[in-house]
């Protein structure tokens, strides 16, 4: 076995242990918010399959594909958190701002 | 059974628990586990198309991660209205 093809099989193997890993923790989790944090890994496996493929094929047409896959759901899967959060908070209390006298945690103050 | 079949079999069990939350779970959850099983059922079709040497298969799942992202934005909504 070549070691592209142990560096491609390496970077399949995390990557699909990466979107297990955010299946299991999903169930795991108990509210909401917690399994928004579970989107994240996901998204890292598609690049680590979208790189598995790259070391395997070299520049071709799936490698291209695989790529613009993993980019979009670079983009895509951060947006869709903050919308499912936004969205929660506005189902659960009316406004996702927080409410009279609710503790905010700020930044470096 | 190569090993990128293997990790096609691996990202379709990767569904199922997705699938449990969406069942047994709140609406809210539900759209979270949705997400997650795009992208899991994505990567699945991806490897699958590299497993079987069908380049343009791997339409198939550049399709469905950029519906299921514009399905989930219509969820997004609906669960806004939800009270």
């Amino acid at each position: 076995m070549s070691a592209t093809s142990v560096l491609s099989y390496a970077l399949l193997a995390a990557g699909v242990a990466m979107v297990l890993f955010a299946s299991v923790g999903l169930l795991a989790m108990d509210d909401i918010y917690g399994r928004l944090h579970y989107l994240a890994p996901s998204s890292l496996g598609a690049v680590l399959v979208a790189a598995a493929i790259w070391v395997r094929e070299g520049p071709s047409t799936i490698a291209m594909q695989a790529t613009l896959l993993a980019a979009f759901l670079l983009v895509a899967s951060p947006a869709l958190v903050h919308g499912t959060a936004r969205a929660v908070r506005i189902s659960e209390h009316g406004d996702w701002r927080p409410r009279r006298g609710e503790p905010v945690e700020t930044e470096g103050r | 059974m190569t090993g990128w079949q293997i990790a096609a079999a691996v990202l379709t069990a990767a569904v199922v628990p997705c699938g449990w939350v969406c069942l047994r779970r709140s609406f809210a959850s539900g759209l979270v586990a949705v997400q997650l099983a795009a992208t899991a059922a994505g990567l699945a079709l991806l490897t699958l198309a590299e497993a079987e040497g069908r380049e343009p298969f791997a339409n198939l799942a550049l399709v469905l991660v950029v519906l299921s992202f514009a399905g989930a934005l219509v969820f997004l909504r609906f669960l806004e209205r939800q009270r």
